[in-house]
């Protein structure tokens, strides 16, 4: 406390407490407690202004300690689970590729085969039709028919089967987008937190973080809406342009 | 002639291997070898029988652009073509891997129609048959 605390306290309370300890000697109770009520008037506003720092000051460490737990609740557990399961989209679509050009692969040398044959059938086929065969080629013609129609029926069976799975395959992107949807939902509640921390600690906004290295290692696939979306080239055609530019 | 060329197809993940490999067999290139990314590409090239490189540009490890200034800066690899196959697009990285001498740049995702067209102009002949799949 000051000096000029000091002389104000004296200055303010001195001729109360005063006359508070010259009513308790000369027994004026209610001399006394009149007195009492004034000095406890006088004091209430302070009292108030004082009680309402407190107050501001609990409540901001309470909030700090909220943050702090909620921080620290995504550092130790909500973070490391967005990363698995992050790592977890990554397998299910690299799963479902995979399955999808298995299917795909398989589906290519029946559908050759069916179109390979049909093309065989086809001059025979032409030369009945304008009723030019002759009675040997006419025969052949209807063996590789009994061979060519359940073998296309076979080969067409397993395309469509394929076809089938693949459309079942991309029920992954269901499951990724609900996965990549809660990560989205956290990173959006870790943004309010981290923005939330700054608001408390009063910390300048920081200047745009350098991006030196980075053109050399990679930005990764342009995402709409995402960054500084002027410098992307939009489409094979500008890298042609720009290539060409450059003599290439 | 050209059927015979051997293709080197760099990319971290697997499917986009898988995919480019596709491709190319659609195109008639049976010979495509596969690596993940610049350090096991490295060796595969240094063994001299690589006709063609192509190559992502983001992936852990060396990354494209260092194969492709590896690749450059080695002389018996100078002349090879590489087509940069990658979804970056930013003009200042095109600017950098022309700088370092690529061969063509084809950006993700790209069509087999746009890879054919690429290598046949960094390949200097014509390449397979159309074919209308995408990638």
């Amino acid at each position: 406390m000051s000096a000029s605390d000091s002389t104000s306290l004296k200055r303010l309370y001195g001729p109360r407490v005063q006359a508070l300890a010259a009513a308790l000697d000369s027994g004026d109770d209610s001399g006394f407690l009149s007195t009492l009520d004034d000095v406890l008037r006088t004091r209430k506003p302070e009292l108030l202004e004082d009680l309402r720092d407190v107050t501001v000051n609990l409540k901001g460490a309470l909030e700090r300690f909220r943050l702090d737990a909620r921080l620290a609740d995504f550092a130790e557990r909500e973070m490391p689970d967005a990363r698995q399961r992050l790592a977890h989209v990554i397998k299910m679509t690299d799963q479902a590729a995979h399955r999808t050009l298995d299917l795909v692969e398989q589906s290519g040398p029946p559908a050759e085969r069916t179109a390979k044959a049909a093309e065989s059938l086809g001059a025979s086929w032409t030369k009945f039709r304008a009723r030019q065969i002759q009675t040997r080629e006419f025969h052949e013609l209807l063996k590789l028919m009994d061979k060519f129609l359940p073998a296309a029926r076979a080969d067409c069976e397993l395309i469509r089967r394929n076809l089938g799975e693949v459309l079942l395959t991309q029920a992954y992107q269901d499951l990724s987008g609900q996965i990549l949807r809660g990560v989205i939902a956290l990173v959006h509640e870790l943004e309010s937190a981290l923005a939330e921390l700054a608001r408390l600690s009063d910390a300048a906004p920081a200047s745009e973080a350098p991006a030196g290295g980075q053109v050399s290692h990679g930005y990764g696939p342009a995402v709409p809406g995402v960054g500084d979306g002027g410098d992307v080239a939009i489409g094979q055609q500008d890298v042609d342009a720009l290539l060409s530019g450059l003599g290439i | 002639m050209s059927k015979t060329l051997k293709f080197l197809v760099v990319d971290d993940f697997s499917t986009m291997r898988r995919i480019v490999k596709n491709l190319l067999n659609d195109l008639g290139y049976q010979n495509v070898v596969e690596a993940d990314d610049g350090n096991t590409a490295l060796p595969i090239l240094q063994q001299g029988d690589i006709d063609c490189l192509i190559t992502d540009w983001n992936m852990p490890g060396m990354h494209g652009l260092e194969l492709l200034k590896a690749v450059r800066s080695d002389a018996k690899l100078a002349k090879l073509p590489v087509l940069m196959l990658t979804a970056e697009a930013k003009r200042e990285q095109i600017v950098e891997a022309a700088q370092a001498g690529v061969s063509g740049y084809v950006i993700k995702p790209f069509t087999a129609e746009i890879l054919k067209e690429k290598l046949e102009k960094i390949l200097g002949v014509a390449v397979g048959p159309s074919v209308a799949k995408s990638a």
